[in-house]
C-alpha cells in the first residue's frame, strides 16, 4: 500500500497527528495548509484520497473541493468540527464521499479511509462494475440471487438470519420496516415484543458492515416507527 | 348545569316524592347507613312532612276563615246586632214588631191596611232600610212636616174613592193577618170592635198560657208595654225618643200617640220559633208567603252556625301551625327540598302566569262590580253625613278584597312558594323560558363578528331615531295646524302648551343628531377594522398595520395601535437576533474548542499508541485522553442546549409510536443495561400511543434518562420505566432509587446541576438539562421529582386522535 493521501487543515499538529495515524497504517501523506495548496497538491497523481479542513485560509475546503471535482475524480474525505446535519449534508451534496466530524476517533477515520481507497482503487470505480441485478448502496453491494453482501468489495459473512434481515431491507431502500414486520418477514410468526430480538441482529449486523457501528451509515432506527436502510448515492 | 334536567320528565312523580323527602343523609354517612340511621332518617322526613302538611292545612284554614269573616263583616251579612243569637233580640226584629204594632193600630184606627205598604221593606239586616222605614212610620204617625201628604198618599178613607171604599168595606181590615202562625194579636177599637186570630180572645194575651209565643206586646192607653219570657222589657229608656232608642214605638215623651190612637188596645205575641206558611191575598190576587219573621230567625241561626264554625276553624288552624311549629326543624329540609323543585320545574313564566290568573281571579269580580267601585271612590259621600268616613272607606275596602277568598288563599300560596325559594335556591340556577331564550340568542350573537352586531345595533338605534323623528315631524305639523288653521275654532289648550309645544322644541336637536347618525354609519365598520387588527396583533401579525381615512374618529386610535405594532416587531426583531446571535456565538466557541480538543485527543491516542512508554506516562495519557472526552461530550451537550434555549433546535415533527420509541431505545442501549445489573422493571402498552415528535430528540431525551439511571442508581436495584395513557396525555416515566442522598430543592434539570455535588461523576451535568429542552422543543412537558431517595423523570405528551393520522 504506497497509496498517497492529502490531508488538508490550517492546523499543523492536526494535519502531524492525521499524518503520523496514517503513515502507521502505511499509507503516504501529503500536507496542505489551506485551500489553494490543496488544489496545487491534488494534482500529483500519486494522490488517491483527500482528506479535507472546511474552514481554512484563502480558500475554505468546500470552495476547494468544488475545484478539486473538476481536476480530478477521487475520493474525498471532509473533516469538520461542524457537525450539525445541514453541514454534513452541504458536505456531501458538495461533492464529498464522506464527512468526518472533529474530534474525530482515529479508527473510525482510518476505517473511512481504507473503505473509500477500496473502492476506488482495488476494485476500481464500482459504478463501471456494475453488474446486471447487483443492489448497490453506498459501500455495500448485494446480489440477490447468492444472497452475498460486500462491504467495501469484501464479503460480509452473515448468519442466514442476518442474511434475511439484509435481504429485507437492502431490497427496499428507505422504506421503514417497524419491528414486528421484520420479526414476521424473517422469522415467519406473529410477534410482539419482538424489539430486542431484531436489534439483537441488527447489532451484529451492524458491527460487521458499518465502519461506526455506534453511528450507523446503512441500518438506521427512525425512532417510534421501525428500522431502515439507508440510501447511499 | 344540572344534567338530570335533560332525561325524561315522565318520571316527575319520583320527584315530588323525592322533593318531600327529606334531605340526603350527610355525605360522610356514606351508603351504607346502619337500620338506626335509616329509622332516624325516615322519621325525620315522616315528621317533616307531617310538619308541613300541618303548616298548609293551618294557614289555610286560618286564611280562609279569616276571608269568610273579613267578608260577612264586609258585605254586612249580619242581622244587626252581630253575635246576638236570640233572634228577638235583633233590630230587625223590633223593626217588624214595630210594623206589626203599626199595621194593627191602622186597623185598630178604623182604616184599611195594605199589607205590602210600599213604605216598608226588610231587606235582610241593612241598616239603611230601617231608617227608610222609620221615616215612613214617622210621617204616618203624624210626626213631622210631611205626615199630611203622606197620609193623602197613602189613602186614607176620605182619599180613597167611594167606590173604591165600598169595595174595601166589604173586606175585614185584619183579612190579612188572619192566617198568620207567627203573631197572635187581639185589636179593640175605640168603637169597641174587636179583631183577632185568637179562638180564646183577650184571654189568651193576659194569661200568656201558649208556650209556643214567648214575647207579648201590649198597646194600651198611648203606651206600650212589653213582657218577654215572662219578664217585662224596658221600653221607654228615659223617655225621650233618640237615635239609641231600641224601640220605635209611639208613647215616648218627644213622640206622643195621635189622638186616634188613644183609645185602641192592641195585643200580640209573637211565637218563639217562627214558621214559614203561605197565604192568599184576596185583595191583590195570588198567593204570599209570611216569612218575615221566620226568615229573620233563620238568619240568626245561620249567622250563629257561621260564626262557630268559622271559630273552630281557626281554632284547628292555631294548633296545626302550633304542631307546624314544634316541628320546623325537620320541616326545614322539607321546605328547601320544594324550594328545588319549584326552583327547577316551575319556570318564571309560569310563576307570571299563575299569579296574573290568581290575581284576576281574585279581584276581577270586584273590579266589575260598579257598586263595590263606586263605594270604594265615594264612600265618603255615603251616609248622609257628608264627612269622610274612614272605617266606612276601610269596609268597602274589605269588601273589595275579599269578593273571592279562595282565590286570595290561592295566591297566598303562590306567594309563599315563591318565597321559600328565594331563600333556599340561588335565583340564577331558576328557570325560565325567556331568559334561556335570550341567552342562547346572546350566545349566538357573541359567534358574529363584531362589525355585523355594532351594524345591527346601529341598524335597531337607526330605525327608533327614524320613528322618533316621524312622530316628532307629525307633532309639529299638527301644532302648526291647530295654531295657524283651527285657531278659530279651537283655542290653544293645555295639550298643545305642555306636551306639544316642548316635544317639537326638543325635536329640533333630534334632527340634528339624526344628521350625525346618518354620518356615524362608518363608526361600526372602523371599529370591526380596529377589533380585527387588535386580534391580528395579538396572533402575531406584526407586519400589516391598519390604515384608516383621515377624518375617521378612530383614526388617532389606529395609529397608536400601529405604533405599538411597530414597536413589538422592532422588540421581536431585536430579540430574535440576539437569539441568533447567541447560537452563532455558542456555535463558534464550540467550534473554536473543538479545534484544540481534536488535537488534544489525537496527539493522546498517539501518545497511548506509544509502545517504549513508562508506565506513569501510559497513565497519563489514559486520564488525559478521558477528560478530553468527557470535554468534547460538554462542548456537543452545550452547543445542543443553548441551541435549544434560543428556540433554534431543528425539529423534524412527525407522528410516532412513544411505546415503539420506548422499546427501541431500550433495545439500543441494551448493552449498557445489561452490564450495569440493575433490575430494569418496562411496562408499556401493547398498543400504540402515537404522539407527535421528533423521534432522535426524544431518544437522546430517554436515552439520557436511562443513562441517568444507570450512572446515579443505586447498585443493583430496579429502575422502573411505565408508559401510562390518560386522557388524552401520554406519560412515560423512569423511575430509580438514588446511590447517593438526594439533595432537596433542587432543581435537577437546571444545567450542570448533580444530585452529587462533588462533580466527579462522569456527566456533563447537562443530561436532564438537555431531556427538558428537547421535550419542550418537541411540545412535551418534562418534570422531575424526588421523594427521598426515589427520583423520577416524566416525559409527557398530548396523544394524537385517532383517525388524524394520514
Amino acid at each position: 500500500m504506497n497509496e498517497c493521501i492529502l490531508v488538508v487543515d490550517d492546523d499543523p499538529e492536526i494535519v502531524n497527528a492525521i499524518a503520523i495515524t496514517l503513515e502507521r497504517e502505511g499509507w503516504q501523506v501529503r500536507r496542505a495548509y489551506d485551500g489553494l495548496q490543496a488544489l496545487e497538491a491534488c494534482l500529483d497523481p500519486a494522490v488517491k484520497l483527500i482528506l479535507i479542513d472546511v474552514m481554512m485560509p484563502k480558500l475554505d475546503g468546500l470552495s476547494a473541493l468544488l475545484r478539486i471535482r473538476e481536476r480530478r475524480n477521487l475520493p474525498v474525505i471532509v473533516l469538520s468540527a461542524k457537525s450539525e446535519d445541514t453541514d454534513k449534508i452541504l458536505g456531501l451534496s458538495m461533492g464529498a464521499d464522506d464527512y468526518v466530524t472533529k474530534p474525530y476517533n482515529p479508527q473510525e477515520l482510518i476505517a473511512r479511509v481504507r473503505s473509500q481507497l477500496r473502492r476506488y482503487t482495488s476494485l476500481g470505480d464500482v459504478n463501471a462494475e456494475r453488474r446486471q441485478g447487483l443492489i448497490v448502496n453506498g459501500r455495500l453491494s448485494y446480489d440477490p440471487a447468492g444472497r452475498i453482501l460486500r462491504a467495501d468489495g469484501d464479503e460480509v459473512k452473515l448468519t442466514p438470519t442476518e442474511t434475511k434481515i439484509v435481504d429485507l431491507l437492502i431490497r427496499h431502500p428507505g422504506q421503514v420496516f417497524p419491528a414486528e414486520e421484520i420479526y414476521r418477514r424473517v422469522w415467519n410468526e406473529d410477534a410482539y415484543l419482538c424489539e430486542n430480538t431484531v436489534m439483537v441482529h441488527i447489532r451484529r449486523i451492524r458491527e460487521k458492515i458499518e465502519l461506526n457501528p455506534k453511528e450507523p451509515d446503512y441500518i438506521k432506527v427512525v425512532w417510534g416507527i421501525g428500522y431502515k436502510m439507508e440510501p447511499h448515492g | 348545569m344540572d344534567t338530570k334536567w335533560n332525561r325524561m320528565d315522565n318520571d316527575w312523580i319520583e320527584e315530588v316524592q323525592r322533593m318531600l323527602g327529606p334531605e340526603p343523609a350527610p355525605a360522610e354517612a356514606g351508603k351504607a347507613l346502619s337500620p338506626a340511621a335509616k329509622r332516624h332518617w325516615s322519621w325525620v322526613r315522616v315528621k317533616g312532612t307531617a310538619g308541613l302538611l300541618a303548616f298548609f292545612l293551618g294557614m289555610t284554614l286560618a286564611l280562609s276563615a279569616l276571608g269568610a269573616l273579613g267578608n260577612r263583616i264586609a258585605w254586612e251579612r249580619d242581622p244587626s246586632p252581630r253575635w246576638e243569637w236570640d233572634w228577638q233580640e235583633t233590630d230587625a226584629f223590633r223593626d217588624e214588631v214595630s210594623h206589626y204594632l203599626r199595621e194593627f193600630l191602622t186597623i185598630g184606627a178604623g182604616g184599611a191596611v195594605d199589607f205590602y205598604d210600599g213604605a216598608y221593606y226588610w231587606d235582610g239586616g241593612y241598616n239603611s232600610a230601617v231608617v227608610v222605614e222609620q221615616e215612613a212610620i214617622r210621617t204616618w204617625w203624624g210626626f213631622g212636616e210631611a205626615a199630611e201628604a203622606v197620609t193623602v198618599d197613602r189613602g186614607t178613607l176620605e182619599s180613597v174613592l167611594p167606590a173604591e171604599q165600598e169595595k174595601e168595606l166589604e173586606k175585614e181590615p185584619d183579612e190579612a193577618y188572619r192566617n198568620e202562625k207567627n203573631v197572635l194579636y187581639f185589636i179593640e177599637t175605640a168603637e169597641g170592635e174587636t179583631y183577632t186570630n185568637v179562638a180564646e180572645g183577650k184571654a189568651f194575651f193576659l194569661t200568656r198560657t201558649l208556650l209556643d209565643y214567648n214575647f207579648y206586646l201590649t198597646f194600651q192607653d198611648g203606651k206600650v208595654s212589653i213582657i218577654k219570657n215572662g219578664k217585662g222589657l224596658d221600653v221607654y229608656g228615659n223617655g225621650l225618643y233618640n237615635d239609641e232608642s231600641r224601640w220605635f214605638v209611639p208613647g215616648y215623651d218627644n213622640f206622643p200617640v195621635s189622638e186616634d190612637l188613644k183609645d185602641v188596645t192592641v195585643y200580640m205575641a209573637v211565637r218563639q220559633t217562627p214558621e214559614r206558611y203561605y197565604g192568599v191575598d184576596y185583595k191583590n190576587g195570588g198567593t204570599y208567603s209570611s216569612s218575615a219573621f221566620y226568615r229573620l230567625a233563620r238568619q240568626v241561626e245561620e249567622s250563629e252556625s257561621f260564626y262557630k264554625t268559622q271559630g273552630l276553624l281557626l281554632f284547628i288552624a292555631m294548633w296545626c301551625l302550633v304542631l307546624h311549629v314544634l316541628l320546623r326543624r325537620s320541616v326545614e329540609s322539607v321546605r328547601q327540598r320544594l324550594a328545588r323543585w319549584t326552583g327547577k320545574y316551575l319556570w318564571t313564566e309560569v310563576r307570571f302566569l299563575l299569579a296574573a290568573a290568581g290575581l284576576l281571579w281574585a279581584f276581577l269580580p270586584g273590579l266589575l262590580n260598579r257598586d263595590i267601585i263606586y263605594e270604594l271612590l265615594y264612600r265618603y259621600d255615603y251616609g248622609g253625613d257628608g264627612g269622610y268616613s274612614f272605617a266606612a272607606w276601610g269596609l268597602s275596602v274589605l269588601r273589595f278584597a275579599t269578593v273571592n277568598v279562595p282565590a286570595l288563599v290561592a295566591l297566598y300560596w303562590l306567594f309563599w312558594l315563591g318565597r321559600n325559594e328565594r331563600r333556599r335556591w340561588p335565583p340564577e340556577r331558576r328557570r325560565s323560558l325567556l331568559r334561556g331564550f335570550f341567552r342562547a340568542l346572546r350566545a349566538r350573537d357573541l359567534k358574529r363578528p363584531v362589525e355585523k352586531r355594532l351594524s345591527r345595533n346601529h341598524a335597531v338605534g337607526g330605525a327608533a331615531l327614524v320613528m322618533v323623528n316621524i312622530a316628532g315631524l307629525a307633532n309639529i305639523c299638527n301644532l302648526i295646524y291647530r295654531v295657524f288653521f283651527e285657531y278659530n275654532y279651537i283655542h290653544i289648550d293645555e295639550v298643545a302648551l305642555f306636551i306639544q309645544l316642548p316635544l317639537a322644541i326638543l325635536e329640533v336637536p333630534t334632527i340634528d343628531f339624526f344628521h350625525k347618525f346618518l354620518d356615524s354609519w362608518r363608526l361600526p365598520r372602523d371599529i370591526a377594522a380596529l377589533a380585527d387588527q387588535v386580534e391580528a396583533v395579538r396572533a402575531g401579525n406584526l407586519d400589516k398595520p391598519l390604515r384608516l381615512p383621515e377624518d375617521a374618529d378612530l383614526r388617532q386610535t389606529a395609529e397608536s395601535l400601529n405604533d405599538i405594532q411597530a414597536g413589538m416587531k422592532a422588540a421581536l426583531e431585536e430579540q430574535t437576533r440576539s437569539e441568533r446571535m447567541k447560537v452563532e456565538l455558542v456555535s463558534n466557541v464550540s467550534h473554536d474548542l473543538k479545534t484544540p480538543l481534536t488535537s488534544i485527543l489525537s496527539y493522546a491516542e498517539l501518545l497511548r499508541q506509544e509502545e517504549n512508554l513508562p508506565p506513569a506516562a501510559a497513565d497519563y495519557a489514559k486520564i488525559i485522553d478521558q477528560k478530553a472526552q468527557r470535554l468534547k461530550t460538554m462542548v456537543e451537550d452545550i452547543f445542543e442546549i443553548s441551541r435549544a434555549a434560543a428556540d433554534q433546535l431543528p425539529v423534524h415533527l412527525e407522528q410516532l409510536d412513544l411505546a415503539k420509541l420506548l422499546r427501541q431505545t431500550l433495545a439500543e442501549l441494551d448493552g449498557p443495561i445489561q452490564k450495569s445489573g440493575l433490575a430494569f422493571k418496562v411496562e408499556l402498552p401493547q398498543e400504540p400511543v402515537m404522539i407527535t415528535a421528533d423521534g432522535r430528540r426524544l431518544y437522546r431525551v430517554f436515552q439520557n434518562l436511562i443513562d441517568n439511571a444507570l450512572r446515579y442508581a443505586l447498585e443493583g436495584s430496579r429502575v422502573y420505566l411505565s408508559l401510562k395513557t390518560a386522557e388524552g396525555t401520554a406519560e412515560a416515566s423512569v423511575r430509580n432509587t438514588s446511590r447517593t442522598e438526594l439533595p432537596e430543592g433542587v432543581d435537577f434539570t437546571a444545567r450542570f446541576v448533580r444530585g452529587d455535588a462533588s462533580r466527579t461523576d462522569g456527566g456533563s451535568g447537562l443530561g436532564l438539562s438537555i431531556a427538558k429542552s428537547f421535550t419542550e422543543a418537541c411540545g412535551g412537558s418534562f418534570r422531575v421529582e424526588t421523594v427521598a431517595d426515589l427520583f423520577t423523570a416524566a416525559v409527557t405528551f398530548p396523544m394524537e386522535q385517532e383517525g388524524q393520522e394520514t
